[in-house]
């Protein structure tokens, strides 16, 4: 795994610090940047103006140009953004009003108010970067969120997000703000598992859940927003997906893509996974996905696979499943050492349990 | 509940086809129409109306609002000038049977662009607002004037950021000018192959000589530009049409597997006797058999075969936004974002435009090079370029998939504002979209096969194609 935290010898500040990490020579290093000093033996050690910030495992060539979150007093520092990854994240709370069943990331009361680093780390990010924005769920703080999307996007014509949210929160009267960002510039990816309210709702543990997410739909849709639809397939669901296909190709024509997801064995997903995992690599137990996307894309809509491996997506439809899962959490099985499709696979999650996950994973 | 208006049509195995303005469809019974047209709905019939799509609560949910975004996409919205027809010269060095108006003698005077001609048609190209260009040449044969052709590529590519060219030609006599215009990545090359080769012959080349000449410069023109930047026609004549498995056989080897049939159009006197013989009726007979033997022989695997136009239809039945086509669509704008010059400097709005004028029949020009497109003139035409308002179309279920054709109307009608069920291009449609409906609705897994490499998936579900009892 690649660490998203690093030991830091604690700062004399009384303010949290956003900085960017340098190289010794970085010509246009500015008065933000801790700028590389050299290693001594693990520690890397930086000038952040004027003070020593010293960097445990964490050699330059690894995390030049990272944008790095530093609190007073605390041994940690948060990795915000690393420069050499395309799956950046930043976590806008940990409060939730749904408790998915396979939630990978069970909400917690707690809430720091981080938008005034993000702000500073998008500043600081390098060119056209992709940055993710999750929970919890955002959109409970839509006001801050709304700020900080329309500041960072003027700020950063280059840079793009991709938002995470349940979709519980959006009124009629947030269509104008929705409107006036560009609609290449932010992508809302939106959960919906069933086309039955009462399945949906149960899935997501919140009563009339599904309704609330419909009326947000209307809304997104009227202003035009670039919504990517996220279904995780999983044992309660998968009848329904054809039935959903259909509700997607009747009262969601306007999203720019369905992705149908594999389960992280992470979180919820980790303590109802015997209930949830649908091995998809079994007989027959493709054929609704695969009759849902044929659904959707003979309908001109496109639909991906999300975190399946490979060999475990019959050959016709392995071109949608991209790699998908995030590097610093991705890993492969020893069936994978010989297999000619690795370098385009998504492999697994870190956390995949081997014993309990796909029957039919085979090099190919 | 509200539902969205319904359109229906009897189906060829007595089913009734349903559809709606956004192009929401299913087909069901007598009986169900009976309540639909009654305000008897029960209430499975609304629960499948609603779940596909044709009803909604209230105004602006989401049901409404997904309905209005189909709807609104099916609308083609014409861009900026981006795509122009250019015929260099009306002069052929064949004298095909079909093509006696469009051309003119090789060895004749006065059928070329005129060095001022040209000027002006650089001037004209270079007051365009769009970035990308599609530049078409057309004739006669547009290679006898490669000089004018180079000229026109040589500016595009330094006007524009993105310019595309196709050279429609017969390519007949083909010299290192020739060749070298051809070799170009950014050209691509569009001809004629009849059918077969004694058709080709009968029709187009008519001397050995030449039938050789044409089928090795094929040959060459494949191995140096590749199967991907060569596409090709047959014309069929309706009373002498090649047998369908030779013409695939034909096609097939020379790597081409999309293949736009199109009859013979016959212009003035020929077109009413003609018409007299109910080509129409033939014609269709002969397309279907085309279909038919190309659905099995996709069903044996290997490479496969569409024709074009069909599959057309076929996604815009299924899709939106398909509008890549500029004889289907809806509205369709004369004069928006495509025109074709003539060898005269002369606009207009379509080749048949230019055809029918050419002989007589009405001036469909739309202004000329020197002083600009008549808009008063395209402003009276366009006045009908959608099929919205239409009193046939809008009881027609085929409303949201098909188009309009002013100029064909003209061409055939001699006016545009008579019922639309009369003309040509309404039977012509009537009987594509029966065509793809009944397809779509069947059950004969070798149809299934052709319709999901069609669609472009490895497999099309019988749930596409909903049916209410
Ligand atoms: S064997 Fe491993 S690398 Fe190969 S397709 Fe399966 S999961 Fe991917
Ligand atoms: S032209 Fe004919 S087939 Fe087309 S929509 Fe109108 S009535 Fe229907």
């Amino acid at each position: 795994m690649i660490p998203l935290r690093f030991k830091v010898d604690p700062l004399p500040v009384d303010e949290p610090i956003v900085t960017r990490l340098r190289a010794a020579d970085a010509p246009d290093a500015g008065p933000f940047d801790a700028v590389f000093l050299g290693a001594d033996g693990p520690v890397s050690e930086f000038d952040l103006a004027g003070f020593p910030l010293r960097l445990h495992d964490a050699p330059i060539e690894d995390v030049e140009d990272d944008v790095i979150l530093v609190l007073p007093g605390q041994a940690s520092a948060h990795r915000l953004i690393r420069a050499a990854s395309p799956h950046n994240t930043l976590l806008v709370t940990e409060r939730c009003d749904q408790l998915c069943l396979m939630c990978s990331q069970p909400p917690k009361r707690h809430h720091v108010d981080m938008f005034p680093h993000f702000r500073e780390a998008v500043r600081l990010a390098p060119r056209d970067v992709y940055i993710g924005l999750s929970g919890g769920e955002p959109t409970l703080f839509k006001e801050d969120l709304f700020r900080f999307l329309l500041d960072a996007i003027e700020a950063r014509p280059d840079v793009r997000f991709h938002i995470l949210t349940n979709g519980q929160h959006f009124e009629e009267s947030d269509v104008e703000t929705l409107a006036s960002i560009p609609h290449d510039r932010v992508l809302w990816g939106i959960p919906l598992y069933s086309h039955v309210p009462a399945r949906h709702d149960e899935i997501v543990v919140k009563p009339g859940a599904f309704d609330r997410l419909m009326r947000s739909f209307a809304i997104l849709a009227r202003a035009g927003a670039a919504i990517e639809l996220r279904t995780v397939v999983m044992k309660p669901n998968a009848p329904d997906l054809v039935a959903l296909a259909r509700l997607v190709t009747t009262r969601l024509p306007f999203i720019s893509v369905w992705a149908l997801m594999q389960l992280e064995n992470i979180g919820y997903g980790r303590k109802n996974w015997n209930d949830l995992f649908l091995d998809t690599s079994a007989p027959d137990a493709f054929a609704p996905i695969a009759e849902a996307t044929d659904l959707v894309r003979a309908r001109g809509i496109q639909a991906l696979l999300y975190n399946f491996p490979l060999c475990t997506v019959p050959a016709a439809y392995r071109s949608l499943a991209p790699r998908t899962i995030s590097d610093w959490k991705q890993r492969y099985l020893d069936a994978c050492t010989t297999c000619s499709a690795r370098g385009a696979c998504s492999g697994f999650f870190e956390w995949y349990p081997d014993d309990r996950g796909f029957s039919g994973v085979a090099p190919l | 509940m509200n539902v969205w208006p319904l359109k229906f049509r009897p189906t060829h195995d007595g089913a009734i086809l349903f559809a709606d303005d956004a192009g929401g469809f299913f087909r069901s019974d007598g009986a169900f129409l009976d309540r639909y047209a009654l305000g008897a709905l029960t209430g499975s019939d609304r629960e499948f109306l609603s779940a596909n799509g044709h009803a909604f609560e209230t105004e602006g949910d989401l049901d409404h609002t997904g309905f209005a975004y189909r709807w609104a996409s099916r609308q083609a919205a014409a861009g900026d000038l981006a795509y122009v027809i250019l015929v260099p010269t009306l002069r052929c060095n064949l004298a095909c049977s079909y093509c006696q108006v469009s051309r003119a003698d090789e060895r004749a005077r006065g059928h070329d662009w005129t060095e001022e001609t040209l000027k002006a048609v650089i001037a004209f190209l270079d007051g365009l607002k769009t970035e990308s260009i599609k530049v078409e040449f057309q004739g006669g044969e547009p290679l006898l004037r490669v000089d004018l052709l180079e000229r026109v590529r040589a500016f595009c590519r330094r006007r524009f950021k993105s310019a595309e060219f196709v050279v429609c030609t017969n390519l007949q006599r083909l010299g290192a000018a020739e060749w070298a215009f051809i070799d170009a990545p950014d050209t691509f090359v569009s001809t004629s192959i009849d059918g077969n080769v004694a058709t080709h012959r009968a029709q187009r080349t008519i001397t050995d000589d030449k039938t050789e000449e044409f089928f090795s410069n094929l040959d060459l023109a494949l191995e140096r530009l590749g199967p991907g930047r060569i596409s090709a026609l047959p014309t069929i004549d309706v009373e002498a049409p090649p047998p369908a498995a030779s013409v695939l056989d034909t096609y097939a080897r020379y790597g081409i597997r999309s293949i736009y049939l199109r009859p013979i159009n016959y212009q003035g006197f020929a077109r009413k006797r003609h018409a007299a013989l109910n080509v129409m009726d033939r014609w269709n007979a002969i397309y279907r058999e085309f279909v038919d033997l190309m659905i099995e022989r996709n069903a044996e695997g290997g490479e496969t075969f569409e024709e074009y136009y069909l599959v057309h239809c076929l996604r815009r039945v299924l899709r939106t936004g398909q509008d890549g086509h500029v004889d289907l669509r809806n509205p369709n704008f004369l004069g928006r974002d495509y025109l074709v010059l003539d060898h005269d400097g002369r606009f207009y709005p379509t080749d048949e435009a230019r055809m029918m004028t050419r002989i007589g029949q009405i001036d469909l020009s739309v202004g000329d090079i020197f002083s600009g497109l008549d808009t008063s003139k395209l402003d009276a035409l366009n006045a009908h370029a959608t099929n919205l308002f239409d009193p046939d179309c809008l009881h027609c279920p085929y409303q949201a998939f098909c188009g309009v054709d002013l100029v064909d109307d003209i061409a055939r009608e001699g006016r545009i504002d008579g019922p639309k069920i009369h003309t040509d291009f309404c039977r012509r449609h009537t009987f594509m979209f029966d065509l793809v409906f009944e397809l779509l609705y069947s059950r004969d897994p070798k149809v299934r096969r052709s319709l999901a490499i069609w669609a472009g998936v490895p497999d099309l579900p019988y749930s596409i194609a909903p049916e209410h009892a």
